[in-house]
């Protein structure tokens, strides 16, 4: 049990005429910090062209605060060994599920469903940071079975456990955030278990559960669902936005109308733009040509997390970098099919670049994470 | 080195694989949307932005003589929504503070949906010429109705209400089918056009050319500053409308009261009164009229329901459309045509014994007139006289005199579909029945199948009056501009010269000098005046018995089964000036019930009109 000793920040003792400190630069995982960077630029950049000048620019400033505090946690993540985190695991999700107990009981709704927690100042989805304690969940379930396959009694509350807020997601009700975390654990299953047979089956179980939770759904995600199927049934209503969506991406062809040349985005036909269609903005004001350049960004930070998992010290720090790429990539995948009309409209953030705290933290504490495994990969 | 996960080592190459199409997939509809489809939504958004409108012409006037307005323009409000925001909500919230009736709400519900097929960003008028109080209601309350706004906007008006309303006509909402021919031209399907009287006729001269703007707007349709405008549309924003042409017309509109206000005891009447020398209008009368005000865009189901079942039929042109048998006016044709044919004796005298019987059939007169020349027979309208010269002529020679005065054909006025009424001949007979000579007896009294408009009338005795020229009624005086500034001169214009020798003429005038002005004549006790000499001719035209049926709605002097009444004639008798046709449809004797109403008119018009 040497890996949950825990060492914390005890980073060995200084060789001669090499101080900690350029140890520590020489072992920080730049790319990935740099990948990070360029991406929360862009998606200031971007949420600045789209308000500044109009009743929504006090967003940027409040973006530009939240980014410092990103920035402040990621560096924090990275600092400090993902093995005292992956220790806290449990605590974290008790947590995490006392909040979204919370969000259900007495939390303020956003849009007809309750995400949102205020405490004092401080408000925030914990839907979007519970996605870290699941994934630090499943990554030491993975490591605790890395050895002998376990038994039942001791795999089954585990699982419970970690899909418990799935389901609390899902009443609040927040569809996108369920399923997109449904994904995420499927992903990490996939990748990262020795044995694929039993995810086989629990995919088949759930593919044979769609039906039943059609049903279960409310008239409002339905008719969303309905909407992205056949947009133009109606397209003042629920269709509108990915009507306009579509229009904004169409209209910037191939080198994009400029630096907040976007009508679409300026003069508000793409409602709410700055939170789930920051994409749309991009893509009409840079075109083709810059929706490559920030997919290419996206791609590569999610294949270096994989990179960085596949060179990890230990099992625990794999899963976790699988669980972030996975969270990356199904976050962006759904995000972009959705403004491109290819996916129904959902709440699902673009990492780095949607305007608001909580997704924003996550992502940076999550590569924070990766970092942290990237800096101790030869052995911290 | 590799210790965390040999699984994911090994199914690395499926998770590339897998980002590859998931990224991919995304890329390609990328390039579907903005490289293949860019050009189309480029346009879509720029739609979404760059809106249209059109800027209202202001409708040209239509004025009298004398430059008194008969149709004008004035500032309205109307109500504009905008289709695409106007919910069921918003339009219960209009209802339930605008106090809208069921009538107006189903217009209101009608024209939003037709917008909404159109355009269903585009405004479109709701409610057209509201009152100030609903007006400024809406402006009140414009956060409860969202994209509902008033426009203060010129709209049609009559100033003197239903004056000449036959020759000014209403305006009305155009159909679908002239919506499709006038679409490029910008109007709205809103819009009202001319749709009777000059309104109608000269809609191209009246209306002008809309004005356009482009403007931008936010989702919401709010408008975008100028600045910001400026750089999202290119080429011109506005284009100016051009106002309409102003009319004049020859119409005299203080005459034109006079003589509605001497038939308003009249349940059913035309007046037509025209210059001798010109053939200029000066008053054309027709009742019972409509209010063009009410028309123009207030006329209510009630209302309408009313006006079209009345059996007066308020919208067909007595002056011009309707034809009537006209009775004795039309004897001088068998005068002239048995005069010039040497067929008649000035001093010819035939006996009246009340009744003339040819082919088995008893034909009346008025009464039992003893002997009479010619010139005594025209002043007691003595029936058995012209049956006489009749049967010498012939129905084809009587036709061809009253072809040279202008009736059986247009008169050329273009005006409330001028009708060219009907002058019977042997051949017409021929085409359905046997001919017989009862048709030419009654022909010779302007019954049986004779048919003429009130205006073919008035223009053959302004014709007889000048001596000879039949003009083509003359109604718009000159198009002017808004300035006053005259852009088409109309002249007067001849439509035939008629080679009546002036004696036979002159015998005929005698025959109507002494029907007005000698005792025994049929105008004598009616129509004449001692303000200003009068001369005319009395008629009396028979109509089918009709007998009030009892469910009818009962009109007031309203008797269809009574002759109708009519005075032909003009003042002064010595040199004359006007012409005057006067119609009481169902009045009874001409001389004593149309007599008087064309005495009243001339005197006035001596009086009042012509100093």
């Amino acid at each position: 049990m040497s890996y949950l000793s825990g060492r914390g920040f005890d980073l060995p003792r200084a060789q001669v005429g090499v101080s900690r400190w350029r140890r520590f630069r020489a072992s920080v995982d730049w790319p990935l910090v740099l990948a990070v960077l360029a991406i929360a630029a862009i998606g200031l950049f971007n949420l600045y062209s789209a308000t500044h000048g109009t009743r929504h620019a006090g967003k940027f400033d409040q973006q530009v605060r939240w980014m410092f505090v990103g920035g402040v946690a990621f560096l924090v993540a990275t600092v400090i060994d993902y093995r005292a985190i992956v220790r806290l695991s449990w605590i974290a999700l008790a947590i995490a599920v006392m909040a979204l107990i919370v969000v259900d009981v007495v939390g303020r709704g956003a849009k007809g469903s309750e995400r949102w927690i205020q405490i004092g100042a401080l408000g925030g989805q914990p839907s979007e940071l519970t996605k870290l304690a699941v994934i630090v969940v499943l990554a030491r379930i993975m490591q605790e079975t890395s050895g002998a396959s376990p038994s039942w009694q001791w795999i089954v509350p585990r699982v419970v456990a970690a899909v418990v807020p799935v389901v609390l997601i899902a009443l609040q009700p927040d569809l996108g955030t369920a399923s997109l975390l449904t994904l995420v654990m499927l992903t990490i299953g996939f990748l990262a278990m020795r044995d694929l047979w039993p995810m086989v089956y629990t995919l088949f179980l759930m593919v044979l559960a769609v039906p039943i939770l059609w049903e279960t759904m409310h008239a409002y995600q339905k008719t969303r669902v309905l909407a992205f199927l056949d947009p133009s049934a109606d397209p003042t209503g629920s269709g509108w936005h990915t009507r306009q969506s579509i229009f904004a991406v169409g209209s910037g062809k191939i080198t994009g109308k400029g630096f907040q040349e976007g009508t679409q985005n300026q003069f508000d036909f793409l409602p709410e733009h700055w939170t789930d269609f920051p994409f749309s903005v991009w893509a009409e004001e840079w075109g083709f040509l810059g929706s490559l350049v920030l997919l290419g960004l996206f791609a590569f930070l999610i294949i270096w997390i994989l990179n960085v998992a596949m060179n990890a010290r230990d099992r625990m720090g794999a899963v976790l970098c699988i669980g972030v790429a996975a969270m990356t990539f199904w976050h962006v995948v759904v995000n972009v099919a959705m403004v491109l009309g290819m996916a129904p409209v959902v709440g699902v953030t673009l990492p780095f670049i949607s305007y608001g705290g909580s997704s924003l933290l996550t992502f940076f504490l999550g590569t924070g994470m990766v970092a942290s495994v990237s800096l101790r990969k030869h052995g911290y | 080195m590799i210790q965390g996960s040999p699984e994911l080592v090994r199914r690395m190459r499926w998770v590339l694989l897998f980002l590859l199409v998931a990224f991919g997939g995304l890329v390609v509809r990328l390039w579907q949307l903005q490289v293949l489809r860019g050009d189309r939504y480029r346009h879509e958004t720029v739609e979404n932005v760059v809106h249209e409108r059109y800027l209202p012409s202001i409708r040209g006037r239509i004025l009298d003589r004398n430059l008194v307005p008969l149709a004008d323009n004035r500032p309205a409000f109307n109500i504009y929504a905008t289709p695409r925001s106007f919910t069921p909500i918003i339009a219960a919230q209009l209802r339930r503070l605008l106090g809208l009736s069921d009538e107006e709400m189903e217009q209101v519900n009608a024209r939003i949906e037709s917008g909404r097929k159109r355009a269903s960003r585009q405004p479109v008028l709701i409610l057209e010429d509201q009152e100030r109080a609903r007006a400024a209601r809406v402006e009140q309350e414009r956060f409860r109705l969202p994209d509902v706004e008033v426009r203060h906007e010129p709209y049609r008006y009559y100033p003197q209400g239903d004056l000449a309303a036959h020759v000014v006509g209403y305006m009305s909402q155009m159909t679908a089918v002239e919506l499709a021919r006038n679409e490029d031209e910008g109007i709205a399907p809103d819009e009202l056009v001319g749709r009777y009287g000059l309104e109608a006729e000269k809609e191209h001269v009246l209306r002008g050319k809309k004005g356009k703007e482009r403007y931008a707007v936010d989702a919401r349709g709010h408008r975008l500053d100028e600045a910001t405008a400026r750089g999202l549309i290119k080429g011109d924003r506005i284009v100016e409308p051009v106002a309409g042409y102003s009319l004049v017309l020859t119409l005299d509109a203080q005459l034109q009261k006079l003589a509605e206000k001497a038939v308003s005891n009249h349940a059913a009447a035309a007046v037509a009164i025209v210059e001798v020398k010109t053939g200029r209008v000066l008053a054309l009368v027709s009742k019972p009229s409509f209010d063009p005000n009410v028309m123009t865009g207030h006329l209510t189901k009630a209302e309408a329901y009313r006006l079209n079942n009345d059996k007066r039929k308020p919208f067909i042109d007595k002056t011009l459309r309707a034809q009537y048998p006209p009775g004795s006016t039309y004897k001088f044709v068998s005068t002239i045509a048995a005069l010039e044919d040497g067929l008649a004796q000035e001093d010819e005298e035939v006996a009246c014994t009340g009744s003339y019987e040819r082919s088995g059939t008893r034909f009346r007169c008025t009464a039992s007139h003893g002997k009479l020349d010619l010139v005594e027979a025209v002043q007691h309208s003595c029936n058995i006289y012209f049956w006489t010269l009749a049967e010498r002529i012939g129905i084809d020679r009587m036709a061809e005199v009253a072809n040279e005065y202008g009736f059986g054909s247009r008169t050329g006025i273009g005006l409330n579909g001028d009708s060219p009424g009907r002058v019977p001949t042997r051949e017409w007979y021929e085409g359905f029945t046997r001919f017989k000579v009862g048709y030419t007896i009654n022909s010779a009294t302007g019954q049986g199948d004779v048919e003429v408009t009130v205006m073919q009338l008035v223009m053959a005795y302004a014709a007889l009056a000048n001596g000879g020229t039949l003009y083509v009624p003359q109604i718009v005086d000159r198009v002017v501009r808004a300035d006053g500034g005259t852009v088409i001169p109309y002249a007067p214009q001849v439509k035939q010269t008629i080679s009546t020798p002036p004696y036979v003429v002159d015998l005929w005038k005698r025959g109507m000098w002494k029907a007005v002005n000698e005792l025994g004549g049929t105008g004598y006790e009616h129509a004449r005046s001692d303000v200003v000499s009068i001369m005319g001719k009395t008629g009396t035209a028979q109509v089918k018995a009709k007998r009030a049926r009892k469910d009818e709605p009962e009109i007031k002097n309203w008797h269809p089964w009574v002759d109708h009444a009519w005075f032909a004639g003009w003042a002064p008798a010595e040199d004359p000036e006007v012409a005057i046709v006067v119609l009481i449809e169902h009045g009874g004797s001409g001389g004593k019930v149309a007599g008087p109403v064309a005495r009243t008119i001339l005197e006035g018009w001596w009086k009042d009109v012509k100093p």
